[in-house]
């Protein structure tokens, strides 16, 4: 099981290059992909669902190339989009089946395969009640839902919780890590505490451009001893942010805790452990000015 | 900012909005096509026998009628979405977080309609100079009497149009696809209503002006005086004809409209009246509040079941350990085979899913008026009804991807363009087989074999129609207006060659119709093809 993103490259009309030379190899695991909006992440998602065409480059899978044989992956793809509609009259079963129906399979094998999926994403209660008078977090749990209908081998999920609350977004990271066995997931967010919990890789991307792909562990290392937590009066936030690069601020009772990103602390911070989001920020920062930082990832 | 500032900014964007699609562009060029056909004889305004010399007077008076004719009928389907992309787009809910008011709101998205309307109007007046320049028995130009009936009918029945399209919008029964078959038969009506007198002694009572909106009724009948007073055995006779069947073989001097006090308020009126139903529509604008909508679902959700609020348990621990415990079965490699009849009965499922009761029961009641009538009569009097009655069934094939956003969640399973697209067909064939399927078993019955081709051919050929409307159009409105004149002047009428149900002996081509369906599919589907970036 492979899937080989190989130069990828994706223009929309007026010159806008949403994806550019993108290439990556995946096997069996969750892949996190992270990017602030707009960095690409939907368009390569879209591709990958084969929903998109890509401009230039091939996406392979299992050595077929899916622009010359999209059903290759369709059997086997589960799609998650970042935005999707339900039929509003229809009620959770009756969505389930039409689309086990659309992705091929048989009444009893749907019927048995929605109830599994209902009681997983806590629907059951709510599975004869008309999608129409769904919440946006009971829609997206639908959606999460239909993604695994046919036990996909390549789960697509696009933004996948945002509209859920805590305690579903944590049971949905959950849930992805219990999938990942056996099957290539690909989590595209932006948000790092979801790749944090769950991915077994992480791509970077910014401005449609690859910009690290390594192991939680290995882009974590990639900023160790270049973080600094300093205590800063509120006055002064706003120009330690014009001098250093930050990745996070907690506002607490002596001023505020800031975590910076340097090869230098500032004076008077003292060094703190590296997580995700401070590799997430400098690997960044870097693509941005790769001159104003040492080291790469 | 000053209210006319707002105003102006909000027909402005919607303006911009609407001419950057290419939905604006394929307007204009209805426009210029009407045009066209008025330049080939297969539009034609005639008297009996007559039509006008090609002058000035005769050329701005025809395109004048084609504008308020034509143009109010297409023109509300074209404009009939101002409010409804503010709602799709969330637009609408930003809108209505500011301190506009509901009635400046729907007078700026009727006024917006205007617009748009306006420059279908303007590309025919500019069409009109140019057939009148270089047409090949034209007269010499005279500007404003080509130009002042055009602009003056035209402008005058596309703003009622535009004001209609907004209250339809905004009254919750009108809002889909009832509404759009019911404006057809309001703009019939109202059409009718400015009718002159047959004859050209007749007086039109002092308010026909007011209540002519389309202005047919005002020109026809200056018309039909001045030819009586050149041709006494005149007989009266009018129409705004489509085809071409019977060109007119005499000509006579037009020498343009007497444009009296009456004449002009007659123009006026339905500028006010627009401006009226405008404000009017304000009474029933729910302001994008979705409360509205969730109301009436909350009612129905109440009915059938009472349900935990929000699917979640009180308790998120316990939550975290059903997570936890939730088990899915391995799928077998072999699943997922093209199971193309369980695709079928999901189609149909969703196309009759959300009928209340009171719509079967009349498709019954009509189905059996198809069985127990007299054939002729089952087939000429009660079949149009029967299949007039799925009309909304049908209309929302092929459309439904795009209305409700799920063409991701169903085009990324395999081989789904081509098996969804016939189960699609398939599922609106079912139906037209069944609700008219009371007078095939007529025909079987009296073994009228030919009768039974013809009704075949239809059902074929409707749901054909439908799906390649609404896979090239991605909405319902145009099967729904297309299908609603057809169904009109065709069936209804038993015109022979355009009643595809083949409501008489004789009445239909069953072969070209079922040809023709096979046709529409596969552009249907070049239609899907040509919608997805990948298939």
């Amino acid at each position: 099981m492979q899937l080989s993103i190989r130069d990828v490259t994706k223009k929309y009309g007026r010159g806008v290059v949403a994806l550019r030379n993108f290439s990556l190899e995946l096997k069996p695991g969750v892949l996190g992909l992270l990017g602030h909006n707009g960095a690409g992440k939907t368009t390569l998602m879209s591709i990958l669902a084969t929903i998109t065409r890509p401009s230039g480059g091939a996406v392979v899978w299992n050595g077929v190339d899916i622009a010359c044989d999209p059903d290759a992956l369709r059997r086997v793809l589960g799609y998650l989009p970042q935005d999707f509609g339900v039929y509003p009259n229809l009620n959770a079963v009756e969505f389930l089946e039409y689309l086990a129906a659309v992705k091929g399979l048989d009444g009893a094998t749907a019927r048995r395969r929605i109830e599994e999926l209902l009681e997983l994403v806590n629907l059951t209660d709510a599975r004869k009640r008309p999608l129409g008078g769904f919440s946006g977090g009971m829609r997206q749990r639908i959606g999460i839902a239909q993604a695994l209908l046919n036990d996909p081998e390549l789960l697509i999920v696009d933004e996948p919780t945002a509209g859920l609350d805590p305690e579903e977004r944590v049971r949905f990271r959950n849930l992805l890590s219990d999938l990942s066995g056996e099957r290539i997931v690909i989590l595209s967010t932006h948000i790092v505490s979801d790749v944090e919990a769950t991915a077994t890789d992480i791509a970077l991307i910014a401005k449609g451009e690859l910009v690290a792909h390594a192991s939680p562990e290995e882009l974590v290392a990639q900023v160790e001893g270049r973080v600094w937590e300093w205590v800063v009066p509120s006055a002064e936030l706003n120009a330690a942010r014009e001098r250093y690069l930050i990745s996070s601020t907690t506002r607490r009772s002596d001023g505020v805790h800031v975590r910076v990103l340097g090869e230098e602390p500032p004076r008077g911070a003292i060094k703190a452990l590296a997580a995700l989001e401070d590799a997430y920020f400098y690997c960044l920062r870097q693509q941005r000015q790769p001159l104003a930082m040492e080291a790469g990832v | 900012m000053t209210h006319a500032r707002v105003l102006y900014q909000m027909v402005r964007a919607d303006f911009l909005e609407r001419v950057r699609r290419t939905s604006f562009l394929l307007a204009l060029g209805f426009s210029l096509f009407l045009a066209y056909a008025v330049y080939t004889g297969e539009v034609a305004l005639q008297l009996d026998d007559y039509r006008g010399v090609a002058n000035s007077a005769w050329l701005g008076s025809v395109i004048g009628l084609v504008a308020s004719v034509w143009v109010s009928l297409i023109g509300f389907y074209i404009v009939k979405n101002a409010v409804e992309r503010d709602r799709q787009t969330r637009v609408g809910q930003i809108l209505a977080s500011t301190p506009l008011s509901k009635a400046f709101y729907t007078l700026g998205k009727a006024l917006s309609n205007f617009v748009v309307l306006g420059a279908m109007v303007l590309v025919l007046a500019l069409a009109a100079v140019v057939i009148q320049l270089f047409g090949r028995d034209s007269r010499g130009m005279d500007l404003l009497t080509l130009l002042t009936p055009i602009l003056l009918f035209g402008m005058s029945a596309v703003a009622l149009s535009a004001a209609l399209a907004v209250l339809f919008e905004t009254v919750p029964g009108l809002r889909g696809g009832v509404g759009n078959v019911v404006y057809f038969f309001v703009w019939m009506a109202l059409i009718l209503l400015g009718v002159p007198p047959a004859l050209p002694k007749a007086q039109s009572p002092y308010w026909a002006p007011i209540v002519d909106y389309t202005g047919i009724g005002t020109l026809m009948g200056q018309m039909q005086r001045q030819l009586h007073a050149i041709d006494p055995l005149y007989k009266g006779g009018s129409s705004l004809s489509v085809g071409g069947l019977n060109p007119p073989t005499k000509t006579f001097l037009w020498n343009g409209l007497d444009w009296n006090a009456a004449t002009l308020l007659g123009r006026v009126a339905p500028v006010v009246a627009a401006l009226l139903l405008a404000l009017l529509a304000a009474l029933f604008f729910d302001r994008f509040d979705p409360a509205r909508g969730k109301l009436r679902g909350a009612k129905k959700a109440a009915k059938s079941k009472s349900v935990v609020a929000d699917g979640l348990p009180l308790n998120g621990a316990a939550q975290l350990a059903i997570a936890s415990a939730a088990h899915l079965t391995p799928l077998a490699k072999s699943e997922g085979r093209n199971r193309l009849p369980a695709l079928i009965a999901a189609e149909v499922r969703l196309m009759l899913k959300g009928k209340r009761m009171w719509w079967y029961v009349i498709a019954a009641g009509l189905w059996v008026g198809c069985a127990a009538s007299p054939l002729e009569v089952a087939r000429a009097g009660v079949l149009p009804f029967a299949w007039i009655w799925p009309l909304l069934l049908w209309s929302a094939m092929g459309t439904r991807e795009n209305q409700f956003t799920t063409g991701a969640l169903v085009f990324s399973a395999p081989n789904a363009v081509p098996r969804q697209l016939i189960a699609s067909y398939a599922a609106g064939v079912i139906v037209a087989a069944a609700t008219g399927g009371g007078v095939a078993i007529r025909m079987l019955v009296a073994a009228d074999l030919a009768g039974l081709g013809a009704w075949a051919a239809a059902v074929l050929f409707i749901p054909a129609l439908a799906l390649v409307l609404g896979a090239w159009s991605g909405g319902g409105k145009a099967f729904e207006a297309l299908y609603t004149a057809w169904w009109y002047v065709g069936p209804l009428h038993h015109i022979r060659g355009v009643d595809f149900m083949g409501t008489t002996a004789g009445s239909s081509t069953a072969a070209g119709y079922a040809a023709a369906a096979l046709l529409l599919v596969c552009v249907a589907y070049a239609g899907r093809k040509h919608k997805l970036a990948l298939a």
